[in-house]
């Protein structure tokens, strides 16, 4: 037997985070097929039309806030040349899951935190990471066409607040590195930066802080870590500790956010067969319902993704699906049917690292007439198809079930009249481009 | 519960999604002798995109581009990743519109050009004062 003697291991650098957010997503994505849209005031509205949920830069130099009632601003939208769409959920499912895609290419530990931005892990010399950051930025304002900004840090909190940087100064570029902003500049910018603005301080907390003479995001990095988990909470004093630099808020596995729910994981080991993503699906889906309940929601949108390891000698594929639900759900075996829409994609042999669901369109469950075991019943004679195809066709409201259907449309359809094309995931409303 | 066919078990509840079968033999029946050489249909997505994250398809109107067997109604395949080069056929924003042309890259400046002569050239003074939304690769032309 021999006797292995160990080397010492060369210094090694500590993992960082990468934070990349898309900036004003919704706005972003309808401006990337729309660019008669650039530099005009621009919002997106919430389900049934009802407030602006995202503000073009423009918008929010008008003096629009985010939530906003839509028949406030109509009136003067003319006068502003502001100009309303309604929320594109299959647009934006699609986008962000081309975004997710080529951030995978990047890094193997990937986070989807929400429709818009992910956490990932990053190694490297600090120019090396910057490198990094702007070839990231590049590769998804080209691929995609929307643009993103780019905070990397030794820890979550922090990655999130140098991505704020780079958003609000230009002098960043969109990437900004914590270890290459001098040490007096990032204090000067965290004491003016209000302690609310922080990832994981929303109102009620910042003002008991305030309470404490706790005012700016310096002042939380000072405060005494114990004493915060004393008189608040462990939670708050990890922010504490992220602020200082000591990464302790692990990457998560799913999330409920105000508007989407993700689950997403790398696999321990590569899944190659369908019949094994068909399985992780299944119990996404499962999960998903049991959260989807849990907080008294039901989802209309269903987007399935799975990757192939970015950094093994093999070919790489990144299918993904987005499927518009028949109606709000959360019923695990129509989340379930929904997921195996992926499942054709899924090419044998390939070595898959990582598959996820994301759900969007959210809305509280209740406001919905009982209509899922007349509709189960009836879908296995084909009727579901039939009519999906039939509305596709002649528009939503031109055939409908019993008392449900025709006419007026449901009242848990959504009103969207000023929806965009469904550009990337409807053959009838693609981009059309002028030979002119 | 499933229907056994070959290897693969197949949910009744799937039927509205196309599921691949070999057409390996069902029990006590014949192998079929083209049973080793199957490896599935030909899939479009695999042949026409390089790059599905990158990959986007418009429909054309209008005949400006019927010299490049490019007609109305057509669909093209746009790769937002590729870089454009002289002779490419490019999306390009025109007055906030997606356009397609022929794009020139020569030493008196760049020119986006029509492939039917009752269109003009456009002439713009460097590539980087224009945006190319991406580079077309197929064209889809309804025969």
């Amino acid at each position: 037997m021999k006797c292995i003697v160990a080397k010492p291991a060369p210094m090694r650098r500590m993992p960082q985070i990468a934070h990349v957010d898309v900036n004003c997503f919704y706005a972003s994505a309808e401006r990337a097929f729309d660019p008669s849209l650039e530099g005009r005031p621009l919002v997106v509205l919430s389900n049934n039309d009802g407030c602006a949920v995202t503000r073009s830069p423009e918008a929010k130099a008008l003096g629009i806030s985010t939530g906003e009632p839509w028949f406030k601003l109509a009136p003067r939208a003319k006068e502003w040349g502001l100009v309303a769409k309604s929320s594109n959920y299959e647009l934006y499912g699609d986008i962000s899951a081309r975004v997710m895609e080529l951030l995978g290419r990047y890094s193997a530990w990937l986070e989807v935190y929400s429709i818009d931005e992910a956490f990932l892990g990053v190694k490297g010399e600090p120019d090396q990471l910057l490198v990094l950051g702007r070839r990231i930025k590049e590769a998804v304002l080209r691929h995609v066409g929307v643009p993103v900004c780019v905070g990397i840090a030794p820890t979550k909190t922090l990655a999130k607040l140098c991505n704020k940087w780079a958003k609000n100064n230009p002098a960043f570029g969109g990437v900004c590195l914590w270890e290459s902003v001098p040490p007096p500049v990032r204090e000067g910018l965290m004491g003016r930066l209000p302690v609310d603005e922080i990832w994981g301080v929303a109102g009620r907390l910042a003002k008991r802080l305030n309470a404490m003479g706790i005012f700016t995001v310096l002042d939380l990095m000072h405060a005494d870590p114990v004493a915060i988990r004393g008189k608040f909470s462990v939670v708050l004093m990890r922010t504490v500790l992220e602020l200082r630099g000591t990464a302790c808020i692990p990457m998560e596995e799913e999330r409920v956010g105000r508007d989407q729910l993700i689950f997403s994981r790398s696999f321990a080991t590569p899944v190659t067969t369908s019949a094994g993503v068909r399985e992780v699906l299944g119990i996404y889906s499962q999960q998903a319902s049991a959260r989807l309940s849990k907080h008294g929601l039901q989802a209309k949108v269903l987007t399935a993704f799975a990757a192939t390891s970015p950094f093994r000698n093999q070919e790489q594929a990144y299918p993904t699906v987005c499927v518009r639900l028949p109606m709000p759900t959360a019923d695990p075996l129509l989340l379930t049917r929904a997921a195996h829409a992926l499942l054709p994609k899924i090419r044998e042999g390939l070595r898959y690292a990582k598959a996820g669901l994301m759900l969007t369109d959210l809305r509280p469950t209740g406001n919905q007439p009982p209509l899922e075991p007349f509709e189960n019943r009836h879908e296995e004679r084909g009727i579901g198809p039939l009519l999906e195809d039939v509305s596709r066709r002649f528009g939503r409201g031109s055939i409908g079930l019993g008392y449900a259907g025709v006419k007026s449309g449901l009242d848990w359809t959504m009103k969207r009249n000023m929806r965009s094309p469904r550009y990337t995931t409807h053959w009838d409303e693609l981009p059309l481009v002028k030979a002119a | 519960m499933g229907v056994i066919i070959g290897p693969r078990v197949i949910d009744a509840g799937v039927s509205l999604l196309s599921v691949l079968i070999s057409p390996v033999a069902v029990a006590a029946g014949f192998p079929s002798p083209a049973q080793d050489y199957f490896d599935g249909r030909i899939d479009l997505n695999a042949h026409l995109i390089k790059d599905i994250t990158s990959t986007f398809v418009v429909r054309v109107t209008g005949d400006s581009m019927e010299g490049a067997g490019i007609s109305d109604g057509d669909e093209l395949i746009v790769n937002r990743a590729l870089e454009p080069r002289d002779g490419s056929v490019v999306i390009a924003v025109l007055d906030g519109e997606l356009t397609v042309k022929r794009l020139r890259i020569t030493g008196n400046g760049v020119v986006l050009q029509a492939e039917n002569p009752r269109y003009p050239d456009i002439r713009v003074p460097a590539l980087s004062e224009l945006t190319i939304w991406g580079v077309a690769t197929r064209c889809l032309h309804h025969v």
